[in-house]
């Protein structure tokens, strides 16, 4: 929940584990304790989405018989699977941009370990309408990051387990045309569409595709999304802000008129979710005009990516502890 | 090991039967398993794959008892 920096410092004094988000002034205030936190000013609240940078968003975490923090980049990052709890849960959080963040975006799919371990979290960002830089913090030591990753591994009780998931609130047409990719990466120039070979840039325009429409995968009925991040006018090539993947077969999404129904439609049935973190893309809150929209039961900071074992985007991410 | 879920395991590695599930984890386990065995078919990662999937649902079967269920009567 939001709470004011004298809140959380009494959190932290009272040494409880805490998930944090903020803007950087707020968090550089913070004393040392058993937290990690990351910058963002955008938030969905209780009450709704709002961007703020005099409160602190708060997760408590429940349930931790111990706790740690380590900070990895990029040489090191995925011994975040060697580093966690055999029963646990870890919260990851790497800066926008950062080396660490997006080597993890290429390199998680293929990680064996990686699903044995409950990963979530998310991309640390900053106010889009200043210059400023993504950092991550860890509350142990004091030290901030705008070029490493920090995890709060939670070790859990035997009773208790980690389960995690996700709402993405785009789906696909069966009979839209099929977009696959040459190789792995965050910037493309061809695809094959349909099997035919094309400039990815010219198909966008010549098919006048909205680009705040993802490009979505289908992961044995999980739709994972790639969002469009911009056309390069100058070479004709298209960033995106997680990586195509070249085994996999992509479709653009169907439209959404409304995100915020479109979030109710597709959280009927979880009134009993008791979520302990989570979080939402910077491009919903966007492109949904989600300012002092609610989405209940979630809140949480708004991202620059979402982490559940690998990076999604345009997702809502959430992690829960549940009885065994 | 079960005999039963693991012939059920290899089917849904080799994509002879499919299975979605409503764990996030499992999902993604099956999607990759499936895609590591379309880009080689020898034995040896058919082998690693089930012990993959094996490991998984040890590990979480106090929440896959379900899964577990419907696998067996596919």
């Amino acid at each position: 929940m939001l709470v004011t920096l004298d809140e959380a410092k009494r959190l932290i004094e009272e040494g409880k584990t805490l998930h944090i988000a903020a803007d950087e002034n707020m968090l550089n205030k913070l004393p040392k304790g058993k937290w990690i936190a990351g910058t963002t000013p955008y938030f969905i609240a209780k009450d709704g989405g709002i961007t703020c940078k005099d409160k602190l968003f708060v997760d408590e975490i429940p349930w931790v018989d111990d706790c740690k923090t380590s900070v990895y980049d990029k040489s090191n990052i995925f011994d975040i699977t060697k580093d966690a709890y055999p029963n646990g849960i870890s919260f990851l959080i790497m800066p926008f941009a950062s080396e660490v963040a997006v080597l993890y975006s290429k390199e998680a799919p293929y990680v064996e370990d990686l699903l044995m371990t409950p990963i979530v979290g998310w991309i640390s960002g900053y106010d889009l309408s200043m210059s400023a830089k993504a950092k991550v913090y860890d509350g142990v030591s004091g030290e901030s990051y705008d070029d490493k990753a920090v995890v709060l591994h939670i070790s859990l009780p035997d009773d208790k387990i980690a389960s995690l998931g996700i709402v993405n609130i785009f789906d696909v047409d069966e009979s839209d045309a099929k977009i696959e990719f040459m190789e792995d990466a965050l910037s493309v120039k061809k695809c094959l569409v349909n099997g035919e070979e094309v400039n990815f840039a010219d198909y966008i325009e010549n098919n006048k595709i909205d680009t705040r429409l993802p490009l979505v995968a289908d992961y044995n009925s999980v739709l994972v999304n790639v969002s469009i991040k911009n056309i390069s006018e100058k070479d004709r090539s298209v960033d995106l802000y997680a990586p195509v993947f070249k085994s996999s077969i992509y479709r653009f999404a169907k439209p959404v008129e409304d995100y915020v129904s479109s979030f109710g439609e597709n959280l009927k049935g979880f009134d009993d979710i008791q979520p302990v973190f989570s979080c939402n893309c910077i491009l919903n809150y966007l492109y949904g005009k989600l300012e002092g929209k609610a989405i209940p039961p979630f809140a949480g900071p708004v991202t620059f990516g979402e982490i559940a074992y690998q990076l999604l985007n345009q997702t809502l991410v959430y992690a829960c502890i549940i009885d065994k | 090991m079960d005999d039963v879920l693991n012939s059920k395991f290899e089917k849904l590695i080799r994509g002879q039967i499919t299975y979605k599930s409503n764990n996030l984890g499992l999902n993604l386990l099956i999607s990759r398993l499936q895609r590591k065995y379309m880009a080689n078919q020898a034995d040896e990662v058919l082998n690693n794959c089930l012990k993959e999937m094996n490991a998984f649902f040890e590990k979480y079967q106090s929440v896959l008892t379900k899964d577990v269920e419907s696998l067996k009567n596919l």
